[in-house]
């Protein structure tokens, strides 16, 4: 059971998420749109639209003039997530920590604190985002079970992150070899993390990804899909 | 007097369930604001109907929940595992909270344009009206003037006469005002222009169709341009049934009588629904093929003659405080925004902004065809038109200028409900009564007085 989970749980999520997303992506492009939906002020008709995308999806512009403290802790909180992911990077290979190095950076000392401060700062953006839909009544009633659902198993899987960057002792090494092998299909004699917390964290992330392709959190594709439909003139 | 003979019981829940499952095969941009809002309550706070009221089901989010929620039910995994828990549920039956919540939204588009995911509600609105229309829901007040436009082509079911005599009356006026011939051209042949108004701006409100004649006779163009005895109301009712059908027959008229004037330029006049129905819809869509003149706008075109020095002004006529409401149509729909703030501004001698403004402007209360729906008339004044009365108040305008015959029915009631201490106008108005003819501006006349 344990061997199933730690070899071939990572696979059927890759696969659901990468099918999952695929489908929706495809089904996003061929669904026909009669006619251009344009909101003004919008760029010129003859202007690319990659750069106004670009910006909505990378600083929220539009969140920020409407309300600015849920900005805060939305943009804050998907600007940690993005320097989180990349910090994981570093635990799936080596190669970050060469590259580092070889500048004469001290590894270790970046990663506890840039990784650490980003896993407090994007626990208090999670929070605040879980307070203000119980706090305001016009989030508060349009929130459902599936709401809190995904708010939760973000904050759950960022609870045990910052566990075993702050809690016990986390053995790199060994995480490092377990994800080599897992990248280079070498089933053999694998070793597996003992550490049940790095598990924890781990199924829960799956969970979220797999999740992802049949929940609202596909936005972070469709994102880009609305904004081109409005921004057409 | 209802087009359609009206569903009900099994067969009305079974025919709303069908036609949400439709969505699946587009509009591309409802697929998407089914499966992608992350609802986060952004639109609520900028909808002008929750800050009437911020009653549930005037949250913008759940009122397009009763589409989405039944598309969640039918059409995706999450929707028919977790079922209520993910605000996923079929139909529940109750036709007339249906049919009410989508005639609550003004279609303002404001949502959209805050929303973090460009998500229209006005989308999901119109489709929720079209689904009533298709099963005979829609409400008698708006049928009526669909109806009534499809028979005479306009919303008024005015007779040619009827408008000929309006059009001599206001000649008859320009002669008074300014003691010269000044014509308005009807049925032209070979003419350039094909000027197409809102019908209120020859019945109710006629001065901005004044203006129009006193731009194009200063600029010697006024054998140039012409109206139609029966094309003199752009307004098209089909945009807020849902109804495509209808709008298209509604429209197909005007473009034929464009081609049998012969007109390069269809002229359309201050009407943010039409111009945007004419313009961003049947142009772009090439509803009827390559046309043979150009849909272009009278408030574009007069702020280039102004902005070009062909015009001149005796500012003194307009000395008191006018601002400027931005109708959604025009403003967010068909970015329109800045020639009337020119026109106003060269024909005022207070000209202020009312803030915020332009594509971010508050709704009149009255969008989306609400403002000729006399039977919400209370929810109009109390509710939709609350943030908008907050607004004018602030600016201390005594006039206001809107290029809207909806929006201008919507603030006539709001002034008398409220009683509140302002005019309300077109933005040609100003011009007319203050543009300069051979020297000289009008003497005024107070139109709207004399024709009550």
């Amino acid at each position: 059971m344990d061997q199933l989970i730690a070899i071939g749980l990572p696979y059927v999520t890759i696969i659901i998420f990468v099918v999952g997303m695929g489908y929706r992506f495809r089904s996003w492009i061929k669904t026909p749109q009669p006619g251009k939906m344009t909101l003004f002020p919008a760029p010129p008709a003859d202007k690319s639209l990659l750069w106004p995308v670009i910006k909505e999806s990378l600083f929220f512009p539009k969140l920020f003039k409407a309300d600015r403290s849920l900005w805060i802790a939305s943009w804050i909180f998907h600007a940690m997530l993005a320097l989180i992911i990349l910090g994981h990077l570093r635990v799936f290979t080596g190669l970050f920590d060469r590259m580092l190095a070889g500048m004469g950076v001290n590894v270790e000392n970046m990663s506890a604190t840039a990784g650490g401060a980003a896993g407090i700062v994007i626990l208090v953006c999670g929070l605040m985002l879980l307070f203000r839909r119980m706090l305001y009544k016009r989030v508060r009633e349009i929130t459902n079970f599936s709401d809190f659902f995904a708010l939760l198993l973000v904050l759950a899987i960022i609870v045990t992150g910052d566990w075993m960057r702050f809690g016990e002792h986390f053995d790199l090494e060994i995480t490092r070899t377990y994800f080599a092998q897992l990248f280079t299909f070498s089933f053999v004699g694998m070793t597996l993390p003992a550490s049940g917390l790095f598990w924890t964290h781990f199924i829960l992330v799956q969970l979220l990804i797999i999740y992802i392709p049949f929940s609202k959190i596909l936005h972070f594709g469709g994102i880009f899909f609305t904004q081109t439909l409005i921004q057409k003139s | 007097m209802p087009k359609k003979e009206r569903v009900d019981g099994e067969r009305l829940r079974q025919e709303v369930i069908d036609a949400v499952k439709t969505i699946k095969n587009g509009p591309q941009v409802l697929k998407l604001y089914m499966e992608m809002c992350a609802r986060c309550g952004t639109c609520a706070e900028q909808c002008p109907v929750y800050y009437g009221e911020p009653t549930k089901l005037r949250n913008p989010v759940l009122r397009s929940d009763l589409i989405r929620g039944i598309f969640k039910k039918n059409e995706t995994w999450t929707g028919k595992i977790l079922g209520a828990l993910d605000g996923a549920g079929d139909f529940n039956g109750d036709m007339e909270q249906f049919v009410n919540s989508f005639y609550e939204c003004t279609g303002c588009r404001r949502c959209a344009t805050y929303c973090p995911f460009g998500i229209d509600n006005s989308v999901i609105t119109r489709k929720g009206r079209a689904i009533a229309d298709a099963l005979g829901y829609t409400p008698a007040s708006m049928q009526r003037v669909v109806d009534i436009s499809l028979e005479t082509c306009n919303t008024d079911g005015a007779s040619p006469e009827a408008f000929k005599s309006a059009v001599e009356f206001l000649e008859e006026e320009m002669q008074d005002e300014h003691g010269i011939d000044i014509k308005i051209p009807v049925d032209v042949e070979g003419a350039e222009y094909f000027y197409v108004p809102p019908s209120g701006d020859v019945l109710v409100n006629p001065e901005a169709t004044t203006g129009i004649a006193k731009v194009f006779h200063v600029l010697g163009m006024q054998d140039k341009w012409t109206m139609s005895s029966k094309c003199f109301d752009g307004a098209n009712y089909g945009l807020f049934t849902g109804n495509d059908a209808d709008m298209k027959a509604d429209n197909k008229p005007y473009v034929e009588e464009a081609k049998r004037l012969g007109v390069k330029y269809m002229f359309m006049g201050e009407c943010g629904h039409a111009y945007r129905i004419m313009k961003m819809m049947m142009e772009k869509g090439k509803w009827w093929g390559d046309l043979p003149f150009k849909v272009i706008n009278c408030m574009e075109w007069t702020a280039e003659k102004i902005q070009a020095g062909m015009l001149e002004f005796d500012k003194s006529k307009n000395p008191m405080p006018v601002t400027y409401h931005d109708p959604c149509n025009f403003g967010r729909s068909c970015g329109i925004v800045e020639a009337p703030r020119v026109i106003l501004n060269a024909a005022c001698e207070d000209f202020r902004e009312m803030y915020p403004n332009r594509g971010e402007n508050w709704c009149c209360g009255g969008g989306g065809g609400l403002s000729a729906m006399d039977d919400i008339q209370e929810f109009r004044m109390n509710v939709s038109g609350r943030k908008k009365m907050e607004q004018v108040r602030d600016t201390n305008a005594k006039y206001l200028a809107t290029a809207c015959s909806n929006c201008k029915r919507q603030f006539m009631q709001l002034i008398e409900y409220h009683k509140a201490d302002f005019q309300v106008g077109g933005v040609h108005d100003m011009l007319s009564r203050s543009i300069m003819i051979d020297g000289k501006a009008a003497e005024h006349i107070d139109y709207v007085g004399k024709m009550d």
